[in-house]
């Protein structure tokens, strides 16, 4: 089904002249260096609605100036038509390609005229950023807008108009920090109110290992929604995709739960993957208390008390509490051996590679396979051992240290008090000379 | 039987006017002798400190990729390793210590009249050689501690004038310290500074034998024959003790306090806090930090080193200055001035731990 309405996110409203004829043929054309060349004229659109006193007329004039569009050299004529260098009324002329304000339902149209035309976009980026139609159309907006509901976001909605900045800019209302700001102004109980689309996401992502991660640390690489969902083709994952769009970053655990028999089990109840036990928009940072026995773990959540499962799920969190106590065991020993100032370079090295191991089981869970969370754990176990055995060994070795330079001591105390007797003895024997 | 082998082996070595030497040698009994035992003490660490180098020797790589590796070997594979190395780096703070304090006694006690201006310059000169033992050495476990305050002492030897340039570039062995600095800093260390220690304490035990030990003014004012005791074996066993102590000293130190080996050296990572050089250096650098940047329109660094300079030269030449007999004015003069030197030199060394700058 075509559809004619707007994006979700991209770069919009980067009209040109080319976006006039792309009008009244179906499809672009590129526009020719000259025209895409930042060599501004005077512009008789923006000096007479700069003048008008109604807001509608003259307030795409105010923030016009830091648009992207605007900064590259297009003027109100990219997108509305008409004749900029014409002074008077007839600028506006229908018959000189005046169009007006779009349709909303054109607005997607209008802005792949531009966006979607890499020959023509590569004038102002080597590298630019291609819209696709095609993507857009899978997107549910762009279904929503098809169907006649208007009330869907479209290019404007996201990026703005009449001040669009690009991507890059912090202000920009899709700057990875505020894009979930952005999706909120539509995804919220008011504006939902009617729809069957969860409005929880935002506050719940706000306070998620993610959220936080982008807004508090600052990590531009910390997932938004547009990371999971999509932009400009956003749906809501299905249940076979969120291993899929989790994998995107977690990849190893992603890939040893694809090859896991636990995901078949989950795909036939229907349950959804990573989200069964991590939740989606408020993923917290996985703890160990996950692995907690009972109800009280994400394990026994399904796992029946005394089922295989639930026996295997806990021997296997016996022994990774084992790993992590010998772990805390080993950092304990060695920081003693470290204030004793012995030293303890090799013992931290096998600390640090236990805590790697720790890492390596976590992701070995996701395998859901007995043999080779075991194995992982071995690993671990074995390496932890060895820290613990050097933080052992240093601690022996000051305690023999000590001894030895008791025994030391008292053999040079016995030495030292045989010479002063030598010493008395010559002092009594012979006075000394004048 | 061993009567005959003492005999066969004085025969051979000639060692009849050593013997008649020790027999005959006698050190001067006052209220000042137990300064005469410094000295014997700093040679006696200056011994273990070349014993327990030359069984670190065995161990240590000098290249910046296996120096830091080597010394944790020593500290935790070798035998014993923790322990050589612990009195190697314990014996040669002792041995700074204990030439200044000789230094020190010497001056006050003005020993270094004549006829032993001679002795007092080799003095100065080892103690010289000491230091730059101590900052060659401190570079060898290339850790980050010891890399950038190798860095900071190359830099104020830079500011020196003139010089300055050429001798840090000289020190370096190129203008940032690298693998090619260790190697220098080590055969520094353990061959041409053993060399010149070796020719020159030598020497200055031949003088100090040549000359026989000093009799303070004070004790000579007093009139009375000044009481002598046998150097051997009295005065020897004497020193004996005294080695002894400080031997169970750095066992102890050693047992207690094993040297740390700090982290690898990184060039690339920032310095670490609390960069100071070795305690001997402190009072120096505690001077610089406390001056202002400019003084006079020069550079405040600048003029410390100057400064600094100018003082250790007057030390240095102290006993051409004095008076000859050490009494009367110039010679309390010269006494105050010592006592002031050692009072700035704690003060500042006090502070560069305690936190103290401008």
């Amino acid at each position: 089904m075509r559809c004619h309405v707007a994006a979700v996110l991209g770069l919009a409203l980067l009209a040109t002249p080319a976006a006039s004829r792309a009008q009244e043929a179906a499809t672009p054309v590129p526009a020719s260096s000259a025209e895409a060349s930042p060599k501004r004229v005077r512009d008789s659109c923006l000096d007479c609605h700069r003048r008008l006193e109604d807001p509608r007329l003259s307030g795409p004039t105010k923030k016009f100036d830091v648009d992207i569009h605007f900064v590259r050299g297009l003027g109100c004529s990219g997108c509305h038509g008409g004749n900029p260098a014409d002074p008077e009324m007839t600028a506006m002329d229908p018959d000189k390609g005046f169009r007006g304000k779009p349709e909303r339902a054109q607005i997607a149209e209008l802005c792949a005229s531009c966006h979607a035309n890499a020959a023509y976009m590569k004038h102002y980026n080597p590298r630019p950023y291609i819209f696709s139609m095609d993507e857009f159309r899978t997107s549910v907006h762009c279904k929503k807008i098809s169907e006649g509901d208007l009330k869907v976001a479209t290019c404007t909605n996201c990026h703005g108009v009449h001040g669009i900045l690009p991507p890059r800019d912090p202000a920009s209302p899709v700057y990875p920090k505020n894009v979930a700001a952005t999706c909120s102004h539509c995804h919220n109980a008011e504006y939902m109110k009617g729809r069957t689309v969860p409005t929880n996401q935002y506050s719940l992502w706000v306070g998620s290992v993610h959220g936080k991660a982008l807004l508090e640390k600052g990590d531009l690489s910390a997932p938004a929604c547009n990371d999971c969902h999509g932009n400009h083709g956003a749906v809501p994952p299905k249940v076979r995709d969120v291993t899929l769009v989790c994998g995107t970053c977690h990849g190893r655990e992603a890939e040893l739960f694809e090859n896991s028999p636990v995901k078949k089990a989950m795909e036939d109840q229907g349950k959804r993957a990573c989200v069964t036990c991590h939740g989606n928009h408020g993923v917290q940072h996985p703890t160990d208390d996950m692995l907690l026995s009972g109800r009280l773990g994400v394990c026994g959540q399904c796992h029946k008390p005394g089922s295989p499962g639930e026996r295997a799920s806990e021997t296997i969190i016996a022994r990774f509490r084992g790993l992590l106590g010998r772990i805390s065991d080993g950092d304990s020993l060695l920081a003693l051996a470290e204030r004793r100032g012995m030293e303890t370079g090799v013992g931290r090295a096998a600390w640090r590679e236990a805590q790697d191991h720790v890492i390596n089981v976590r992701a070995a869970i996701h395998s859901f396979d007995f043999a080779q969370i075991s194995t992982v754990l071995a690993d671990g176990e074995k390496t932890a051992d060895a820290g613990l055995g050097h933080a052992r060994t240093a601690l022996r070795d000051w305690r023999t240290r000590r001894v030895g330079m008791a025994l030391s001591l008292g053999v040079i105390l016995v030495l030292i008090g045989l010479l002063a007797l030598r010493v008395r003895r010559l002092d009594a024997g012979a006075s000394p000379s004048a | 039987m061993k009567f005959a082998f003492r005999t066969w082996l004085a025969e051979r070595l000639s060692l009849e006017p050593l013997l008649h030497l020790a027999q005959k040698k006698e050190v001067p009994v006052h209220r000042h002798t137990f300064w005469y035992y410094w000295g014997g003490m700093t040679l006696f660490l200056f011994g273990v400190q070349v014993a327990t180098g030359i069984l670190l020797l065995l161990y240590y790589r000098a290249s910046a990729d296996e120096a830091y590796e080597s010394v944790r070997f020593i500290m935790t594979q070798v035998e014993f390793g923790w322990l050589i190395r612990s009195i190697h780096s314990w014996s040669a703070n002792l041995m700074i210590g204990a030439a200044m304090i000789h230094m020190f006694s010497v001056f006050l006690l003005k020993a270094y009249r004549a006829p032993r201006e001679v002795t007092w310059l080799t003095g100065i000169a080892l103690l010289g050689l000491s230091f730059t033992f101590g900052f060659s050495g401190y570079l060898l476990p290339w850790n980050q501690l010891a890399f950038f305050a190798t860095k900071v002492g190359a830099d104020i030897t830079g500011d020196l004038p003139l010089v300055g340039g050429f001798l840090r570039k000289f020190l370096l062995g190129g203008d940032q310290i690298t693998g090619g600095t260790l190697t220098r800093f080590f055969g520094i260390h353990v061959a041409i500074l053993p060399a010149l220690a070796t020719a020159l304490v030598g020497l200055h035990v031949y003088l100090v034998q040549a000359h026989g030990m000093s009799v303070p003014p004070s004790v000579e004012s007093g009139g009375a024959p000044v009481r002598r005791m046998k150097f051997v074996p009295n005065f020897v066993l004497r020193d004996a003790i005294g080695w002894l102590a400080a031997l169970g000293m750095l066992a102890l130190l050693a047992a207690l306090f094993p040297w740390e080996l700090g982290v690898k050296a990184d060039p690339y990572a920032p310095a670490p806090p609390g960069i100071r050089p070795e305690w001997y250096f402190g009072w120096m650098f505690q001077t610089l930090r406390m001056l202002p940047s400019r003084i006079l329109g020069i550079e405040g660094e600048l003029v410390g080193i100057l400064a600094i300079g100018a003082g250790a030269t007057v030390w240095v030449i102290a006993p051409f200055l004095d008076d000859r007999q050490g009494r009367g004015a110039r010679a309390r003069f010269w006494t105050v001035a010592g006592v002031f030197a050692i009072v700035y030199i704690v003060a500042f060394t006090l502070m560069v731990y305690m936190g103290g700058h401008r």
